[in-house]
């Protein structure tokens, strides 16, 4: 299982801020899953951290990893 | 001589209140080594947008990673400034315009360290740290803010 956070306005357009997934490999098999079952994340920025680090490209999920969908950051 | 440091809780719910500026500037009187202190404060801006005027800012922030990254900027600027002291706070939650919802507040013995390791700490802060500000309008829309 992986779980998968949202936050921001990608939790407003997936409309949940927490989601349970079966495992997948790495971030780039994980968001053509998430572009598949949520189209309306085509049109916005976001990017992944993957255990709390920021994911760089293709990156490894390690098994039972967090998964974030961070949208650009706008603290301040 | 060496301290141990560890993630500091960061943030604070709802405004930062003046109060609380004045209570963090007054706590420093007993470190007489310290001879300049450098304070950025974040206040929330009214701005006029196209859908409404700004009334508040809602913030979340995926607050585990934000600990973390900010434990590894405070970490950073340590070791590239000979910093004193040093003291972040973010508001989470709503923040009315004209309200404070960021207190970056640094002290070392010359002021040049403090003005430096407080300039690139917020820039740090507001680039780095998820955190994210929904803007709140006086009609009831909102929209999500984006750092420039």
């Amino acid at each position: 299982m992986i779980k998968v956070k949202a936050f921001g306005m990608v939790a407003e357009k997936i409309r949940t801020n927490e989601l349970e997934l079966q495992y997948m490999p790495d971030t780039e098999v994980l968001l053509g899953f998430l572009h598949q079952q949520f189209p309306d994340l085509k049109h916005i920025k976001f990017s992944l951290a993957v255990n709390r680090k920021q994911a760089v490209g293709k990156t490894m999920i390690p098994l039972g990893a967090e998964v974030a969908l961070l949208p650009p950051f706008s603290g301040g | 001589m060496e301290t141990k440091r560890t993630p500091k809780n960061i943030f604070v719910q709802g405004a930062i209140s003046p109060d609380k500026i004045a209570k963090s500037i007054a706590n420093h009187s007993t470190k007489t080594d310290i001879g300049g202190h450098s304070i950025f404060l974040g206040q929330v801006r009214a701005d006029q947008k196209e859908e409404g005027k700004v009334i508040a800012i809602e913030y979340t922030a995926y607050e585990e990673m934000a600990l973390e990254k900010a434990f590894e900027i405070r970490e950073a600027i340590f070791a590239k400034y000979p910093l004193s002291c040093m003291h972040i706070y973010h508001s989470l939650g709503e923040v009315k315009s004209g309200e404070i919802c960021l207190f970056v507040f640094t002290s070392s013995k010359h002021r040049k360290a403090a003005i430096d390791a407080c300039e690139e700490l917020v820039e740090k802060i507001k680039k780095e740290v998820p955190v994210w500000g929904k803007e709140i309008l006086e009609n009831e829309k909102s929209v999500w803010k984006e750092n420039t």
